[in-house]
């Protein structure tokens, strides 16, 4: 009786204890979703303007920038060289500049890079999915990736070449 | 309880039955086990017939101690009342989640004050989700399982074995108590009593000169029942939260335009949608002639598709099948396996969906035929007649920046222009430059004819114009529709029904047992039941009278709690 008793005891409290905290972790988390500084980056599945669809995962091993722009906005336009000029500075060290559209056409996107002379990575989000993910509201919103793929900063508006220096200086050494 | 622990108490009955430590009566016979209880002609504590819970234990370790806590009732009524009071409080203001698009951190500030600011920075926006909401959620859960197991465990084990001869302090001490000679042998007497009680319902078991009548003994689970109930309740609550099982969301959807149900496989178009309003003489006198509109009915007719194949791959379009139709009205949503479209909202405002404009000599008014441009996703290139239009530029909504640079001032197609580039006969090589507002009332504001005049340095030859409203394809409205999927609600509904059965079984039914002993020509009679002594001193009564033996009702009761 004593040692099956405790046994049942033990097996029940352990259940409650995993019950319990994966739903206390899925409600807290899982409410509102929107990631934040220190939490994994969420997946994306997009078509670039490359043609070829992009995942997150095959930045992999990479630090990254992600940057949500709109060819409607000004702040998002003035930031682009400033984003290409890091690009090319860092592209090989393991560093990926990725742009994400906000809800615009290939043509409207595909115009726009031409005219800015921007070349790294752009992919459309034309129903806004990953900006949905990412719970984005204004634009341009910057996230910087570690490796690992864990979100290292979030930074919300225009971005000059400094701040984006250091942060992914700070992002490679993470 | 404790000081017995202490002094290792010996608690063997003189009937020779080794009992538990925790035991109040005697598992056996029923004696009390207490020097100081058996001193007393108090009516005994007969909860859970005596017996030792489980959470009572010599030396409770640490597991005991978390075991212990959670079965407390004094405990469970605390979580209760907090849980109460957290309710109470994440109802003060409206929840995050009621609304659709409101930036939380400034709306209670601004609609509520100070108070409503405080009431966010408190995390009370959003108390439902809450860890420490689940918290005592996972808590009451936890104390619902192990108060059971706690308490129906020996009360099983005491229900299923019991002894018919109890102890005479047993049934002296009960509340419902008869003693008085009889005649006749002790046999003869029983075979003669167990017909009477066994018409009323009871389950009679006889041993010599004792005899145990028991009847409704299911009863005693009805709580039970309900705990098991509401754990299946609290379990589907907290299922809310995994993904898959809800969804909510709110969704516009263009008339004519298949479009995607986020996180689902599911398309949805919307064919056609209809309102009809109020007319002027259906409204109440104060509606009537203040140019309100009231609508009276909103349709939308919604096609359901599913996708099969090539769903979540961007260069390729999805292969959609169609699954269902439905007719959707408020309080008519289309549901298709649990997946439920509710009529919520809608916009009259119509959307320019694509125009076929003609290409037109200026001069001469010719015709040169008309091409088909899609305002949303345009073709780069078109042929009409012997010219070729490249489209070089494409504006969702028309504006200059400082620098007078034409942008896009949104991403919405509220003032859509297209820059083309015209090539073919009789035009210069490099082609005359034209931009085109389908719109007409864009064409004007942005005065369409003098730009193209300034980019070719003269009026342009050609002319893209729309003859008449069969070349335009409005949306002419859009219907927003509350998606949501609920794959909870029947466990909800099946917890509750269990919890109605225990409280049924618990309410109307109550469980009677009757100790019979006689010794040496005297009968000692005593009953126990959970509630209502009324109706069981009423049935022993008539019980006894078929026995020649008039016993009044009032006689019987032998004090206790409030009886």
């Amino acid at each position: 009786m004593g040692k099956s008793r405790k046994k049942i005891q033990i097996i029940i409290l352990l259940l409650i204890v995993v019950l319990g905290g994966y739903a206390i972790v899925s409600q807290v988390s899982g409410s509102g979703g929107k990631p934040t500084e220190g939490s994994k980056a969420p997946n994306f599945d997009l078509l670039g303007l490359d043609g070829k669809a992009h995942k997150l995962d095959e930045y992999k091993g990479k630090a990254m920038v992600l940057n949500f722009w709109g060819t409607w906005c000004g702040p998002c336009v003035k930031e682009m060289p400033a984003l290409q000029a890091q690009w090319e500075k860092w592209k090989d060290q393991d560093v990926v500049v990725v742009g994400i559209n906000a809800g615009e056409d290939k043509m409207a996107v595909e115009n726009f890079v031409n005219s800015v002379n921007v070349n790294f990575p752009i992919l459309l989000d034309p129903n806004k999915d990953a900006i949905a993910k990412y719970g984005i509201s204004p634009l341009p919103t910057t996230l910087f990736v570690s490796k690992d793929g864990k979100i290292n900063k979030i930074h919300l508006g225009q971005l000059d070449l400094a701040t984006l220096d250091k942060q992914i200086a700070e992002l490679v050494k993470s | 309880m404790l000081q017995e622990v202490i002094a290792f108490k010996n608690t063997k009955c003189e009937c020779g039955h080794q009992n538990p430590v925790g035991t109040v009566l005697c598992e056996a016979c029923g004696r009390p086990l207490e020097e100081e209880d058996r001193e007393s002609t108090e009516v005994l504590e007969m909860r859970y017939d005596g017996m030792a819970r489980r959470s009572q234990r010599v030396n409770p370790n640490f597991i005991d101690r978390i075991w212990n806590f959670f079965s407390s009732v004094k405990i469970a009524v605390y979580m209760i009342i907090l849980t109460l009071i957290g309710s109470m409080l994440g109802s003060i203001f409206p929840q995050e989640s009621t609304f659709l698009n409101v930036d939380p951190s400034t709306y209670y500030k601004d609609t509520y004050g100070t108070w409503g600011l405080v009431y966010y920075k408190l995390g009370l926006t959003h108390t439902y989700e809450s860890w420490w909401f689940i918290l005592l959620l996972v808590m009451i859960g936890a104390s619902l399982i192990i108060c059971s197991l706690d308490r129906v465990l020996p009360l099983y084990k005491a229900l299923t074995k019991q002894r018919i001869l109890k102890h005479m302090q047993f049934l002296t001490r009960q509340r419902v108590v008869y003693q008085g000679p009889v005649g006749g042998t002790v046999e003869d007497w029983m075979k003669q009593v167990s017909a009477p009680i066994k018409k009323k319902g009871y389950r009679v078991y006889t041993d010599g000169n004792a005899l145990l009548a028991e009847k409704y003994r299911f009863s005693r689970w009805g709580p039970y029942v309900i705990h098991i109930g509401l754990i299946i309740f609290l379990l589907a609550v907290l299922a809310r939260g995994l993904p898959g099982l809800k969804m909510d969301q709110h969704i516009p959807f263009p008339e004519g335009e298949i479009k995607h149900i986020p996180d689902t496989s599911f398309y949805l178009k919307n064919e056609k949608f209809t309102v009809e309003y109020y007319t002027q003489e259906e409204m109440p006198e104060e509606f009537r002639n203040k140019g309100k509109t009231l609508p009276k009915l909103f349709n939308t007719q919604a096609t359901l598709y599913q996708c099969t194949a090539d769903c979540d791959d961007p260069t390729k379009e999805p292969k959609l099948e169609e699954v269902t139709k439905h007719n959707i009205q408020v309080n008519d949503p289309l549901d298709y396996k649990g997946l439920m479209a509710y009529q919520f909202d809608y916009d009259m405002t119509p959307i320019l969906r694509a125009v076929s404009p003609s290409l037109v000599d200026v001069k001469t008014g010719q015709d040169f035929g008309k091409f088909k441009l899609d305002i949303r996703n345009p073709q780069r290139n078109y042929t009409v007649g012997d010219y070729s239009l490249e489209l070089k530029e494409k504006y969702n909504d028309f504006g200059l920046d400082e620098n007078g640079k034409p942008v896009t001032k949104t991403p919405n197609p509220n003032a859509p222009a297209f820059l083309f580039l015209i090539k073919g006969p009789d035009l210069p090589a490099a082609g005359v430059q034209y931009i085109y507002f389908p719109k007409e009332i864009d064409k004007e504001r942005f005065q369409q004819d003098a730009i193209n005049t300034k980019l070719n340095g003269g009026s342009a030859p050609l002319m893209l114009d729309v003859k008449g409203m069969e070349n335009v394809d409005f949306s002419l409205s859009t219907s927003y529709l509350n998606i949501r999927v609920d794959k909870v609600m029947p466990f909800i509904w099946i917890g509750a029904s269990i919890v109605m059965l225990g409280l049924v079984l618990g309410f109307y039914w109550q469980h009677r047992r009757i100790w019979l002993r006689i010794d040496d020509g005297m009968l000692t009679l005593g009953a126990h039941t959970n509630k209502n002594w009324f109706g069981i001193r009423r049935e022993i009564s008539a019980i006894l009278k078929k026995m020649n033996l008039d016993v009044d009702e009032k006689s019987m009761d032998n004090g206790g709690k409030n009886a």
